[in-house]
């Protein structure tokens, strides 16, 4: 049981910013992903949490008490590390029981609670191995043992995944949403795989330099970005960002023409569009809203992602999986008008 | 089949040829000197070529008779091993020090503790020898002990901060949330994960104490605190004129001690001497 807030949180090394006025509130046995690119403080602020580093300013509140002045080994936080840090000379049995040993669990109870931890994740036939004998995969899972084997408050993921290749990868990311919402542990996650924050979060705060850009479920951060930067991060491919200008409800770029937006806005402005939001045309038509030459045609088996050139800009489409064209092929494209996002030309910020 | 089976055979006759022809290289002065020390003396300085030599055990009865041998043994063996344990206590701590905290003044310390072995070690003989004679140590092991610790505590930190360096910070981190303190991370996580380069420090340390000469003769002015490097000395001169035989013998037993230890621990040091460069 276990609510963290962070409150006013700032860390600053000499002149160098970590981490600038963050504030979150996470609810007791939510899973909240701290999603950024790398540099972008999500794990300093993992850190912070876990007390492994002082924050500058701000407060950390688990469970209503002010934790700031707390050393790490007391928080009753649990991590993971990316690079797994299993205790090279010890078994995986000592690994796992290690946590116990330091926090003085009554010897006869320890053994039970190690093979408990041990079953849960599947590694109960590799308690006698060391770490070096076994694979990246069971090396993190001996590491997902370690750190339930006590049932902490608080469990503290920092980029668990990433020495993973791709098809571990989601194995393990089924294993640690069932763990997390087995045993009912609030969790915060860092990562800056955007497929894992999507699969994994109840909610994700997304991080650029230093500060939240937004905080939301997997829906909202999707479906209604606050920024360009929250908007080109999400999604693979990537929103297609044009830059136009706008007048009486009408988008123009060259080669692009979008009627019927918003018609407070005026001037220049930067138009949000996915790829799965444009559809190619069989020929051209009234309700055609863009015209542009084929630039490359990627299969991947469900749909075809087709690249297009569009006076000055890219635009990513993602087409019906048995569209085929030549390079330089002329195509009319139109978008679903209501899924469009207008964007300040300057700052970035959703203009609605 | 029959093919495979030669070639392979030959190989294995080639290996074990070329690895006896280097094993017997480097044992070959040590057997070259038991068979001088069990030779009588007057056959050992004839200038001719011997081919059926004698044995004799006239030099083992005379160094174990006319010396205290076994007490410069026990004093060697001492004051090696007393100078590593306080090296060991002295350096770990430090290297853990060096290795981990930032400070202000860190990386000075770190080339004020190695340039101390860059400096002519005749250059502190005396103040040492005055040091010591006013602290009534002239002429005991104790002395020996902290001069050769002092000698090799440069080395031992810097060796052992080099292997602690190599451990990821994400291990300690670990530790930490676990709920472990400082000591017992020190104690439980990084003194093992270094436990190779430790050895490897130890095993310099010893070698480079056991030929240690010129503090121990400065020191140690009566056969008290003698050790075997000085013992040595004393069968090079004197009346006597040069006693190869025994010589060869003492030299013999002061080689016994490191290499005992070198051959019970050779599965840790061959794996220190690699592991700091190369990661595994």
């Amino acid at each position: 049981m276990a609510r963290i807030q962070l409150s006013g949180i700032q860390k600053q090394w000499g002149d160098v910013w970590g981490v600038r006025d963050v504030n979150i509130d996470i609810a007791d046995e939510e899973l909240v992903v701290l999603l950024g690119p790398s540099g972008c403080g999500k794990t300093t602020t993992m850190r912070m949490i876990a007390g492994l580093e002082d924050p500058t300013e701000g407060e950390i509140i688990i469970d209503g008490e002010v934790m700031n002045e707390v050393d790490a080994r007391d928080r009753d936080v649990a991590m993971v590390f990316q690079g797994y840090a299993l205790y090279p000379n010890m078994s995986i049995y000592e690994n796992i029981r290690f946590p116990l040993r330091m926090r003085n669990v009554p010897k006869g109870d320890q053994d039970r609670l190690v093979r408990r931890a041990a079953d849960m994740v599947e590694m109960g036939d590799y308690l006698e191995r060391k770490p070096s004998a076994l694979s990246g995969g069971q090396r993190q899972r001996a590491a997902l043992a370690r750190a339930v084997v006590r049932e902490p408050q608080v469990f503290l993921m920092d980029e668990p995944l990433s020495n993973l290749d791709a098809k571990l990868r989601q194995a393990m990311r089924v294993q640690i949403k069932h763990l997390q919402r087995q045993l009912k542990i609030t969790t915060v996650y860092v990562t800056h795989d955007q497929i894992e924050a999507m699969t994994l979060a109840d909610r994700i705060v997304i991080m650029q330099g230093g500060t939240i850009q937004q905080i939301g479920t997997p829906d909202e951060i999707y479906s209604d970005p606050e920024n360009t930067f929250v908007a080109g991060f999400i999604g693979a491919p990537p929103m297609n960002l044009i830059s136009g200008h706008i007048h009486k409800g009408i988008f123009t770029a060259e080669n692009i023409k979008i009627p019927g937006l918003n018609m407070q806005v005026e001037g220049a402005i930067k138009l949000g569009v996915r790829p799965e939001d444009c559809t190619v045309m069989d020929a051209k038509t009234k309700t055609s809203h863009m015209t542009g030459k084929v630039f490359s045609v990627e299969p991947t088996g469900d749909s075809t992602y087709l690249t297009l050139h569009v006076g000055q800009n890219k635009i990513e489409i993602k087409a019906d999986r048995n569209y085929r064209a030549d390079l330089g092929l002329i195509e009319e494209v139109e978008l679903d008008t209501e899924r469009l996002y207008l964007f300040d030309a300057e700052n970035g910020q959703r203009v609605r | 089949m029959a093919a495979v089976k030669r070639t392979k055979g030959a190989n294995l006759f080639i290996r074990y040829l070329i690895l006896g022809s280097w094993a017997l290289f480097c044992i070959g002065p040590v057997l070259w000197f038991l068979s001088i020390g069990f030779r009588p003396r007057t056959e050992i300085i004839n200038p001719q070529p011997i081919y059926l030599p004698t044995f004799s055990l006239d030099a083992w009865h005379m160094i174990w008779s006319d010396w205290p041998m076994a007490k410069y043994l026990r004093n060697s063996v001492a004051a090696i091993f007393g100078s590593v344990a306080i090296d060991l206590a002295l350096a770990i701590p430090a290297a853990y020090s060096l290795a981990r905290y930032k400070y202000r003044g860190r990386d000075d310390i770190g080339f004020y503790i190695l340039s101390t072995r860059m400096m002519a070690p005749a250059i502190v003989a005396i103040p040492i020898f005055f040091l010591f004679r006013n602290m009534g140590l002239l002429d005991t092991i104790w002395a020996l002990m902290l001069v050769y610790a002092a000698i090799n505590l440069s080395i031992v930190t810097w060796i052992i901060r080099s292997y602690m360096m190599d451990i990821p910070k994400e291990l300690e981190d670990a530790a930490r949330t676990d709920g472990a303190s400082d000591l017992r991370i020190l104690w439980e996580i990084i003194i093992p994960a270094v436990l190779p380069g430790i050895i490897t420090a130890a095993v310099i340390a010893m070698i480079f104490a056991i030929n240690e000469f010129l503090f121990t003769l400065l020191i140690a002015s009566t056969p008290d605190a003698y050790t075997m490097s000085v013992a040595l000395a004393n069968f090079t001169g004197g009346s006597d004129g040069l006693i190869y035989n025994a010589i060869a013998l003492v030299a013999f037993l002061a080689f016994v001690p490191v290499f005992l230890v070198v051959i019970a621990i050779q599965k840790h040091l061959s794996r220190g001497l690699t592991m700091g460069a190369v990661k595994g």
